[in-house]
């Protein structure tokens, strides 16, 4: 206590203001996050009255099929997702950094793209529903008079289409945010070395290669951070569209912890699950973070 | 010479040809929903389907916000979406002040900002388990104030980051200056950096409340009636029930839209800079 009130004493006024304010302010927001993390421990350990399982409801969890199916759902998902995002919003970003010369253009396309991003995820479900339902899905209706298929497509009562399907809403959702973050990074190119490789006769290849992806590196691992951090957590539009169905085929992880907790009542499992998905995002977590480029300073 | 010229045009042609199937590719969807949401109900059934309307009618509007009583949604939305605004933001200034304006050591600067980036991370299902239960026992179950609150803990970390980056901008000397004219710390935060903060403080409000505005997970979890039930939950009990009416359908989906599109338009400068923690800027 002494030696503390000492330590208090030799800082200056500046820096006493500065632990006044923030140790009540973070201690209040640590202690309102710790204390999910920390019941959501015994509620993993116990039944739903309270009385100590031990490591069953882990068991139960881990030994249920469901659960596999519901990772190989998501691994399926974010392997569709994340690659063709990139891939588009990559190809769209050089196309429109290269060929797009009038200003107006490029606000406008800025402006367009911004606008998926905002949109809440549950109207695009609804546009999704416009689009694939059967019955009086559009896209149907476009298919026969425009393309000539006459047979009806049930696209969200096929597993493989229903997957397709709720990875095309994400794809239209946030290939924008990709194609956003790596244009703005190709305006941080030097023009010098981009036209000194002209003058050596680089295609546009090499250009690509040697020049440019050097700029968005850092900008492919910021994307994949914050793209993984949502495509593991999705839920929203697969709920409203198909809610995991046929069967199981688009039941993502998120989805089948809510059927765990809310359909079956099944606290312990569900704890038990939320606890090692939160684990094991952390470990994930932990090997990207290191590589951000965020400017921490 | 003539090759260039070739080129040129293949290029100018493959241009066109990408930002023309991406405009239909995001301009029909948009469309056909705005489009639904004008149909009458017997248009709905009618055999063959228009891409055009044909008696455009405001009546599934009218039905989702009157006959249903959509309205009190809207506003438990606005409700709740505003006060996780206010908590978030000044959580936010009270945390990021101290970091940038006051000396703290490098490490606890570092700490603070990494801890709000790993809760970027954290999976919404596996918080609201527990949360659920702790909402339950403190009696809050179906009241705004249990999404306030899991909201800005949500919302917290891009706040942070934000409000970081749009204070560390605003010279420290201009506050030095009021304060050797005798304004107190308190003075000089309010007369003098914040003002100067105010359009980043404003860009991070417009960026938490349509993040607030779009959620859904929290609020199907936490509401049960239209007490607190918010927007996108009364949307999706249009879509989920045993026979769809598409028409009301799509006119919820244009509403829950328009406001963050409206909102969008001001703050477009800094939609990206608020995904991206600061990392993309727009100048």
């Amino acid at each position: 206590m002494q030696a503390v009130r000492a330590g208090w004493r030799r800082l200056s006024r500046d820096e006493r203001l500065a632990y006044l304010i923030l140790l009540p302010a973070l201690s209040a927001v640590f202690v309102i996050v710790t204390i999910p993390f920390v019941l959501v421990i015994i509620q993993s350990l116990s039944t739903e009255d309270g009385t100590f399982v031990g490591p069953l409801n882990y068991s139960r969890a881990l030994a249920n099929p469901l659960l596999y199916e519901a990772i190989r759902a998501t691994g399926v998902y974010a392997l569709i997702v994340l690659p063709i995002e990139i891939l588009l919003g990559l190809s769209f970003a050089l196309l429109v950094h290269r060929t797009v010369r009038r200003p107006g253009l490029r606000a406008a396309i800025y402006v367009l793209a911004i606008l998926p991003l905002v949109v809440p995820p549950v109207a695009i479900g609804v546009v999704a529903r416009l689009i694939y339902a059967p019955g009086y899905g559009v896209l149907n209706v476009l298919l026969e008079r425009y393309v000539g298929v006459h047979q009806e497509i049930n696209w969200l009562g096929d597993p493989t289409l229903a997957m397709l399907a709720v990875a095309s809403v994400d794809i239209w959702q946030w290939t924008p945010f990709v194609y956003l973050v790596l244009f703005s990074g190709l305006q941080t190119v030097p023009r010098e070395s981009v036209e000194a490789a002209q003058i050596d006769g680089a295609n546009w290849w090499a250009q690509f290669r040697y020049i440019d992806l050097h700029y968005l590196r850092p900008l492919f691992i910021l994307i994949l951070f914050f793209r993984l951090a949502d495509v593991l957590r999705v839920f929203d539009h697969v709920f409203i569209l198909t809610g995991g169905g046929p069967g199981t085929s688009t039941q993502l992880l998120s989805l089948y912890m809510y059927r765990v907790e809310f359909k079956f009542f099944d606290t312990g499992q569900a704890a038990a699950l939320a606890v090692v998905v939160l684990v094991s995002f952390s470990l994930l977590y932990t090997l990207i973070a290191r590589v951000l480029p965020l400017e921490r300073a | 010479m003539r090759r260039l010229g070739t080129a040129v045009i293949l290029r100018s042609a493959l241009t066109t040809f990408a930002l023309g199937l991406a405009g239909v590719l995001y301009g029909f969807p948009l469309y056909w929903l705005f489009v639904t949401s004008l149909k009458s109900k017997g248009e709905l059934f009618a055999s063959t389907v228009h891409l055009i309307p044909h008696n455009p009618t405001f009546a599934a509007y009218s039905s989702v916000l009157i006959d249903r009583g959509f309205w009190v949604l809207l506003k438990n939305s606005v409700v709740v979406c505003v006060s996780t605004v206010l908590v978030t933001l000044v959580v936010g200034l009270v945390i990021t002040y101290p970091l940038t304006r006051l000396p703290v050591p490098a490490r606890l600067r570092v700490g603070v900002l990494n801890w709000a980036l790993s809760l970027r991370f954290l999976p919404p299902i596996a918080v609201v388990i527990p949360y659920f239960a702790i909402v339950r026992t403190v009696q809050i179950y179906d009241q705004p104030i249990a999404l306030i609150g899991i909201y800005s803990l949500f919302n917290l970390p891009f706040a942070i980051w934000m409000l970081k980056g749009f204070l560390t901008e605003i010279p420290l000397e201009l506050e030095d200056a009021a304060r050797v004219d005798g304004a107190t710390r308190w003075i000089a935060f309010w007369r003098v950096l914040l003002p100067l903060a105010a359009p980043g403080v404003m860009a991070a409000a417009i960026i938490i409340f349509t993040f607030a505005w779009s959620e859904f997970l929290f609020a199907l979890i936490l509401t049960a009636t239209p007490n607190a039930q918010t927007f996108p939950v009364g949307v999706q009990g249009l879509v989920t029930q045993f026979e769809i009416i598409w028409n009301d359908m799509a006119a919820a989906g244009v509403i829950a839209m328009a406001l963050p599109l409206v909102l969008m338009v001001i703050g477009r400068r800094y939609i990206v800079a608020g995904l991206t923690f600061g990392v993309i800027r727009e100048k």
